[in-house]
């Protein structure tokens, strides 16, 4: 197994290291917080290969983060000392895949309500939409997501089970990006619409097969950027979320539900409901007779032959940062910790890098912009990169922020 | 103009915490030179837009200041 499992600057990883390294740990976490991207991977397939449950934290987290979301900084840290099972070979690790029984994999969604969300996922939940065929076998995949968020780990699996190798494009800026999208061959990229954004118009990738994003309506004229960007590759809007994984994907802005989940999704009211069955588990999921409301609004364009879809907005308040999702009160709360600040009202305002930069509109004396940014103990992508001072912030009749 | 991008420039970078710049060349890459990720340029998009009405990032990415400036001036 001398293939490439990772490659990170000058940091390769074959698929042989990578059974050694499993072979050398002798303890289990049942959190994995971790800012590098392979242990992130070796982490997650040592659990797999040893059958015990993880939860996967954001590295970035910060102690503050981690003790919003439910957890103590000392159970976090907690290690058990135990004897791994010895892998010999990529057989191995794949056959153990198959005989879990204690498995699961948990992770982080910013809730509605401001109550982070626990979503766990069974491996046949988190894999569902993973292809693995000969035609998958010389993929090379480009890296481009938070290795502990839903897209990054559908990127791992799609390339873990088929042997191919991943090359780590995530938070490198565009010349490096460009270098090794050449250099690597990578034919296979999943990445939010700021990645591609971030990428100059006049250059090409005639080499790439297939290009993923999601998380945003995808206009004609960036998916004409993409078409200039990517000649020759497949273009793939993805419908995705922590809570259900992977569902569909589109070629354009009309979505249909596949035949297999043809009793396990449908759409009322322009929403879209999704069956129990097809989510990972979470107490901090509400379901209406076994059905989740997704708060994704869609427009119906076709009904017959098929029932074709396309997106107009989300029925709640999370705002899509550069691929992010921001739950603004979740922001507010934080700017109001700081005495000095009496009012705090967080928005999205539509932006052409990132789809929504976030702003804050704040009421406050005797603090400048500077020290309200610094004093956040928030991830950065949930920092407000505009804020404006004001005298006074409207309340809705119901007594809640406008935004 | 050139001032003026160098102003909106400076005022992002300090609030990050860095120091201000007191020049900027045309030839400086927005990122290996003037330090911006993309929360920085999304930020950069909002002052040039609001200084002086432009979308700077209107037609696809711009990466050195010359071609911020070149923005500006169509």
């Amino acid at each position: 197994m001398n293939n490439l499992f990772w490659i990170d600057h000058d940091e390769k990883k074959t698929y042989h290291d990578l059974i050694n390294d499993l072979n050398g740990i002798n303890f289990r976490w049942r959190y994995i917080r971790e800012s590098v991207a392979y242990k992130v991977f070796l982490f997650i397939i040592h659990s797999l290969v040893n059958d015990y449950p993880i939860v996967l934290l954001d590295g970035d987290f910060s102690d503050d983060e981690i003790i919003n979301n439910g957890f103590s900084l000392e159970e976090i840290i907690n290690k058990e000392n135990i004897h791994s099972k010895t892998i010999n070979s990529f057989d191995d690790i794949k056959k153990c895949f198959n005989n879990l029984n204690n498995w699961s994999i948990t992770l982080l969604t910013s809730g509605t309500t401001g109550i982070p969300k626990k979503i766990t996922h069974s491996y046949q939940s988190i894999t569902k939409a993973v292809k693995v065929s000969d035609t998958h076998r010389e993929d090379t995949w480009g890296f481009a997501y938070n290795p502990t968020h839903m897209a990054g780990i559908q990127v791992l699996f799609q390339a873990l089970l088929n042997a191919n190798p991943m090359v780590n494009l995530f938070r490198k800026d565009p010349k490096t990006i460009i270098r090794i999208i050449n250099k690597y061959g990578i034919s296979h990229i999943s990445a939010t619409p700021t990645f591609y954004r971030l990428l100059p118009a006049n250059i090409d990738f005639p080499q790439v097969k297939q290009i993923s994003s999601g998380g945003e309506k995808l206009s004609e004229n960036f998916k004409n950027r993409l078409k200039k960007l990517f000649p020759n590759a497949r273009i793939r809007n993805i419908y995705a979320s922590t809570e259900a994984g992977s569902l569909f994907a589109s070629e354009g802005e009309g979505f249909y539900i596949p035949t297999k989940f043809k009793d396990k999704i449908r759409i009322e009211d322009n929403e879209i409901l999704i069956h129990q069955s097809l989510l990972g588990n979470s107490d901090h999921l509400t379901l209406n007779d076994n059905w989740y409301h997704s708060g994704d609004i869609v427009q119906i364009t076709e009904t017959e032959p098929r029932l074709v879809f396309r997106f107009i907005n989300r029925k709640n308040e999370m705002i899509n940062v550069g691929g992010y999702k921001v739950n603004p009160e979740e922001i507010e709360e934080e700017l109001l910790k700081n005495h000095k600040i009496s009012a705090a009202r967080v928005y999205g305002k539509p932006n052409p890098i990132l789809g929504n930069i976030l702003c804050a509109d704040i009421v406050a004396q005797g603090i400048s912009e500077r020290d309200i940014r610094s004093g956040l103990k928030l991830q950065n992508f949930k920092i407000p990169r505009i804020i404006n001072f004001k005298d006074k912030i409207d309340l809705t009749r119901t007594g809640k922020t406008k935004r | 103009m050139l001032e003026k991008l160098r102003v909106i420039i400076s005022n992002i970078r300090e609030k990050k915490g860095d120091a201000p710049l007191e020049k900027i060349r045309e030839e400086d890459d927005l990122r290996n030179d003037i330090g911006f990720d993309s929360f920085d340029l999304a930020e950069l998009t909002v002052h040039c837009e609001a200084e002086f009405n432009v979308d700077i990032f209107e037609d696809g990415i711009v990466t050195s200041i010359g071609e911020v400036l070149d923005k500006l001036h169509e």
